[in-house]
C-alpha cells in the first residue's frame, strides 16, 4: 500500500457529458494520486468508458475539467494528453503481427542516427525499460507468434518507451487467461513501484481488491463512493457498482442425469492453429459439461466441430445415438443443437439487422412463422416479441436494429433465440463475455433452468468461476489436446484446473 | 416452456431510452428522405457533369436535357420506345439483383441475355405447334439454358471459392463465344448481311402497336413482383437475405450458405435468358450475332446497383436506363450534339450509383 497518496496526479472535476438524450456523466469528480493504482469500476454503460476517453483527450467533456497534476485543463486530443504522460492501454491491441517485438515498440519512433535506425539503442532502452518493471520480453519474436499476455506488456512497455507516467488501462484482463492475469496484476504493482500512476478499469472486483489503492465506482453516469480498497470487501464492492445486493447464481443439481445426448469419440479436427485431439468425451441430460482452456488451445474448434461449422478429421460425434459427425450445421440444429457463439456481433447475431429477424431465424421456416415455405412477418413479429420479453431483453421496437441494444441485452436475445427452441442439446462459447454482474448473473441463471429442463450444455469459457459455479465436470484443453477432465467440486479444483490450464500437471485427473 | 427467473422486475440494465414518439417518426422521414436522395443522387451528378461535357463543347444543355425528356416520356411513342429499352434491363437488372442479395457480385446476367435469346429463337423456329405452346417452349428452354450455363462459375465459387466476379465475367466471353459459333457454324440464315438465325415467325402480343412494346416489359414488371414477394414472403427469401447481410452468422444458424449462392447465381442466368428469350421473340425477332445485346447484362448491373436493395426501385431504375437509350437514338438525328453525351450521362450514374453519398451525411453514434 503506497504511503504518500498526497500528490494528485489524475482526475476530474465536475466533468458532465451528454450523448443525445442519454447522460452518461454527471458531474464526476475523483482523483487518482500519484504512484498510486487507482480501480474504476461500474456496470456496462455506467460511463467508465466515456471518463476515460475525456481523461485521455478523445473525448470533451460538456462540462468540467480534466485535472491535471493539480492544473485544471482541456486537452485537445490524444496528443496533448500523451504530452502530459497519459497513455491508454485498449482492450484491443494494435501491434503489427510480422513485426518482431522490439520493432513493434520502435514504431513511428525509431531512434535513428543519419537515417538509420539505431537497433542497438533502441534494444538498450528497451531492455532497462522491461528490466525496470521485471518484464521478460522475447524481443525478437513476431508480435503475431507471442502470446497475448506478452503482446499486453509490450503495449504497456511501448506507452512507458514514449514517456507515459500514467497508463489508462481499459479492462486489461478481459482477454487473458488466469495466469497470465495474474502476471498482469504483478506487472502493475511493479509499475507503481516504478514511480507510474495507474487507472484500472474492471469488471473483476478480485483485481481492484487485489492490486487498487482506491476504487471509484461509478454508476448511471455518476460516482457513487471513491475509497480505500483495504475498507472494501467483494460483496460490499458489487453493492456499490449494481446498487443492490446480487446473490450469487447457485446451482445444485436436484435432477438425476439422463440419457446421454452428445457422445464425443476420439474426435481429431485441423483447427485454427493446430490439429485438435483425439478427444473424447459424453454430455448427459441436465449435465452441464464445462470445457476450460487458455484462448487459442482448441476449444475453439471443438465448438466449431460440434455444431458442424469446422470438419472433423477422425473420430465421430454421435447425438442421441446418432452419428452426426458429417451433418451439416442445418441438420443439426433441426435435430435439437442450440449454438451461442462466443463471437456475438459477428456470428451470434446479425448486428445491423433488425431484433425481429435475429429472434426469428433458425425458426423461420417452420410454424408458426412458416407454413409450406411462406413466411409470415406478422407471425415472425408476434414470435419475436414474446421471446424477448420472456427473456426480459430491453429494447425499443422489434424493428430496431440488434446494435442498439447494450451488450448484456444481446446476448439475452441469443440466449432467447435457442432456449426458446428447447435444444436437447446446447453448445455455448463464452457466454457471458463483455456483459455486466448483473447481467452475467441473469444469463447464467438461464443455463441453470435449460439444464434443470433437461438440455444437455457444453459451457466453454474463460470464467474459471464461471466453470467452477455451473459445470459438472470441466474438460481442460491444453495444446489441441485434453489435458484431464476434472470434478469442480473437489477442493483443490481451481488449482488444478488453473495449472491444467498451463500443461503443468502430471498424468490425467479424470474424473467422470 | 421454460421461462425464465422473475427475481425482480425492474428494467435490467442501463441501456440508451427509447425513443420518444416524435423522435422516432421524425427518425422515419429521415431515412425515407435519406433513400430518395441516395437514389437520385447519382443521376442529379449524371446530369451535372453530361451538362459540363455539353457546356464545354459549346452546347445549352438545358436545351438537350429538355429535348430528351421530351423524347423519352413526352410522347406516346417516346414512351413506348423507353419502356421499351426498359424491358431487357429491367430483366437483368432483376437477375443480378438476385445475386447482389446473396452478397454475390455475379456479372453472369450478361451471358444468360445471349444464351437465352439464341436458344428461344432457334426453338420459336424449330419447334411446331400453336404460337402459345411455341412461346413457352422457347422461353422455358432459354431459361434451362441460362441457368445451366450459370452452374459452371456457381460451381467453381460455391466449391474452389473462386471470385464470381472473374468466373462470371470470363464466362460472359465464353458465352458470346459460344453463340457466334453456333449460329455460324448451324444456325445460320441464308441471304442474310449479318450472322443471324432465321426469323422467327411470330411475334409477342405487342402493347402499343406499332411500337415494339410487348409483354416481355409486362412479364418483367410481374417478376420484381414476385421478387419483392420472394424477399418478404417466403422463408428462402430470407434465407438469401441473411447470407447477403452476413454469411457468417448466416452459417451458425444453419442457413446452407453454400447452397443459396449456387441457387442465386444460377437464378442469376436463368431470369436473364428469360429477358433474352423475350427480346428475341418481342424485339428482334431472331438472334444476330455481335449485335443481339447492347450489353444488357452491364446495363443491369447498373440498374441493380441504382435501385440499392429494393426490389420496387428496379423499375424506376430501368426506365431511365430506358430513357437514356431512346432518347439516344433522337439526339442521333441532330448532328451537332455529340451522341456520347448518353454514354457520359450513363457512366456517370453508374458510378455515382456505387458511390455511397449518404456516408458523409450520417451522424456518428457515439454511446456512452
Amino acid at each position: 500500500m503506497a504511503t504518500a497518496m498526497t500528490t494528485a496526479r489524475l482526475g476530474a472535476e465536475h466533468i458532465s457529458r451528454r450523448f443525445g438524450a442519454v447522460q452518461a456523466l454527471s458531474d464526476v469528480t475523483f482523483s487518482a494520486a500519484e504512484r498510486t493504482i487507482h480501480a474504476l469500476l461500474g456496470e456496462n454503460g455506467a460511463g467508465k468508458t466515456t471518463l476515460i476517453r475525456a481523461l485521455s483527450g478523445l473525448d470533451q467533456p460538456d462540462e468540467g475539467w480534466v485535472v491535471n497534476r493539480g492544473e485544471q485543463v482541456r486537452f485537445s486530443g490524444p496528443r496533448e494528453a500523451f504530452a502530459s504522460g497519459i497513455a491508454v492501454v485498449q482492450q484491443e491491441l494494435a501491434l503489427s503481427p510480422d513485426l518482431t517485438l522490439l520493432e513493434n515498440l520502435v514504431l513511428g519512433t525509431e531512434p535513428a542516427r543519419g537515417g538509420v535506425i539505431d537497433w542497438r539503442k533502441a534494444r538498450a532502452r528497451a531492455e532497462d525499460i522491461a528490466e525496470s518493471i521485471s518484464a521478460r520480453v522475447p524481443w525478437d519474436r513476431r508480435a503475431g507468434d507471442v502470446e497475448i499476455g506478452t503482446q499486453q506488456q509490450l503495449e504497456i512497455i511501448r506507452c512507458l518507451y514514449r514517456g507515459a507516467d500514467t497508463l489508462i488501462l481499459d479492462e486489461p484482463s478481459a482477454v487473458l487467461a488466469p495466469s497470465q492475469i495474474e502476471g498482469l496484476l504483478r506487472l502493475l504493482v511493479e509499475l507503481r513501484e516504478q514511480g507510474n500512476t495507474i487507472i484500472l478499469i474492471t469488471h473483476k472486483l478480485e483485481e481492484a481488491l487485489s492490486v487498487a489503492d482506491e476504487v471509484t465506482v461509478l454508476r448511471g453516469g455518476r460516482v457513487v463512493t471513491t475509497q480505500a480498497a483495504a475498507e472494501l470487501d467483494r460483496s460490499t464492492l458489487s453493492q456499490l457498482i449494481v446498487g443492490e445486493d446480487l446473490q450469487q447464481v447457485r446451482a445444485p443439481r436436484t435432477t438425476p442425469l439422463g440419457a446421454v445426448v452428445l457422445d464425443v469419440d476420439r474426435v481429431q479436427l485441423a483447427g485454427r492453429q493446430r490439429a485438435v485431439g483425439p478427444v473424447s468425451f459424453q454430455v448427459r441430460e441436465g449435465e452441464i459439461f464445462g470445457v476450460a482452456g487458455v484462448a487459442g488451445n482448441g476449444q475453439e474448434d471443438l465448438v466449431e466441430a460440434l455444431i458442424g461449422l469446422r470438419p472433423c478429421r477422425e473420430g465421430t460425434i454421435r447425438f442421441d445415438g446418432r452419428d452426426i459427425t458429417t451433418a451439416s450445421v442445418g441438420a443439426r440444429r433441426t435435430a435439437g443443437v442450440g449454438y451461442i457463439s462466443g463471437d456475438r456481433r459477428h456470428e451470434g447475431l446479425s448486428i445491423t439487422e433488425p431484433l425481429v429477424d435475429n429472434v426469428a431465424i433458425g425458426s423461420h421456416h417452420a410454424p408458426p412463422l412458416a407454413r409450406r415455405g411462406w413466411f409470415s412477418p406478422g407471425a415472425a413479429r408476434r414470435h419475436a416479441a414474446d421471446v424477448l420479453r420472456r427473456f426480459r431483453v430491453r429494447h425499443g421496437q422489434v424493428t430496431d436494429p440488434a446494435s442498439m441494444l447494450s451488450g448484456g441485452n444481446q446476448q439475452k436475445l441469443v440466449f432467447g433465440r435457442e432456449i426458446s427452441k428447447r435444444p436437447r442439446l446446447l453448445v455455448a462459447a463464452q457466454p457471458t463475455r463483455g456483459v455486466d454482474l448483473r447481467g452475467i448473473k441473469e444469463l447464467q441463471q438461464e443455463l441453470v433452468h435449460a439444464r434443470d429442463d433437461g438440455t444437455a450444455i457444453v459451457l466453454v469459457s474463460q470464467e474459471l468461476d464461471e466453470l467452477l459455479t455451473l459445470s459438472d465436470r470441466v474438460l481442460v484443453m491444453f495444446h489441441g489436446t485434453p489435458a484431464g477432465i476434472f470434478d469442480p467440486t473437489e477442493t483443490d479444483a481451481r488449482a488444478r484446473i488453473g495449472r491444467a490450464m498451463l500443461g503443468q500437471q502430471s498424468g490425467a485427473e479424470v474424473a467422470s | 416452456m421454460s421461462t425464465p427467473t422473475a427475481t425482480t422486475a425492474t428494467p435490467l440494465e442501463p441501456a440508451a431510452p427509447p425513443p420518444e414518439a416524435g423522435t422516432r417518426k421524425e427518425g422515419r422521414a429521415r431515412t425515407a428522405a435519406l433513400a430518395v436522395l441516395r437514389t437520385l443522387a447519382p443521376v442529379l451528378v449524371a446530369l451535372i457533369v453530361g451538362g459540363l461535357v455539353l457546356q464545354v463543347s459549346g452546347i445549352n444543355p438545358l436545351a438537350v436535357y429538355e429535348l430528351m425528356l421530351t423524347h423519352a416520356f413526352g410522347t406516346r411513342e417516346g414512351l413506348a420506345g423507353t419502356l421499351t429499352s426498359a424491358t431487357p434491363v429491367l430483366f437483368t437488372g432483376v437477375a443480378t439483383a438476385i445475386s447482389f442479395r446473396a452478397g454475390v457480385f455475379s456479372l453472369g446476367a450478361e451471358a444468360g441475355f445471349v444464351l437465352g435469346g439464341l436458344t428461344a429463337a432457334w426453338l420459336a423456329v424449330a419447334v411446331d405447334g400453336p404460337v402459345v405452346v411455341v412461346t413457352l417452349v422457347a422461353m422455358a428452354g432459354a431459361v434451362v439454358a441460362g441457368g445451366l450455363f450459370s452452374v459452371v462459375p456457381a460451381l467453381l465459387k460455391t466449391q474452389l471459392g473462386v471470385d464470381e466476379v472473374v468466373s462470371t465475367l470470363m464466362f460472359t466471353f465464353v458465352a458470346t463465344g459460344l453463340v457466334g459459333w453456333i449460329v455460324n457454324a448451324y444456325l445460320l440464315a441464308p441471304g442474310q448481311a449479318n450472322s443471324s438465325t432465321e426469323s422467327v415467325p411470330f411475334s409477342l402480343p405487342r402493347l402499343l402497336p406499332p411500337s415494339s412494346l410487348n409483354i416481355g416489359f409486362l412479364i418483367a414488371v410481374a417478376l420484381v413482383a414476385a421478387y419483392w414477394v420472394f424477399l418478404r414472403r417466403t422463408s428462402v427469401g430470407a434465407d438469401l437475405h441473411h447470407v447477403g447481410v452476413n454469411a457468417r452468422f448466416a452459417a451458425a444458424q444453419g442457413i446452407a450458405v453454400n447452397k443459396v449462392v449456387f441457387a442465386a447465381m444460377v437464378a442469376t442466368g436463368a431470369i436473364a435468358a428469360l429477358g433474352g428469350a423475350v427480346h428475341a421473340l418481342g424485339v428482334v425477332g431472331k438472334f444476330v450475332v455481335g449485335g443481339f445485346s447492347a450489353e444488357y447484362g452491364f446495363t443491369g448491373i447498373a440498374v441493380a446497383l441504382l435501385a440499392r436493395r429494393s426490389a420496387w426501385g428496379l423499375i424506376p431504375a430501368a426506365i431511365m436506363f430506358g430513357a437514356f437509350a431512346n432518347a439516344g437514338t433522337t439526339i442521333q438525328l441532330f448532328d451537332n450534339i455529340p451522341l456520347d453525351i448518353v454514354d457520359v450521362l450513363q457512366g456517370t450514374v453508374m458510378v455515382f450509383a456505387v458511390a455511397s453519398f449518404t456516408l458523409h451525411l450520417k451522424r456518428r453514434r457515439t454511446a456512452a
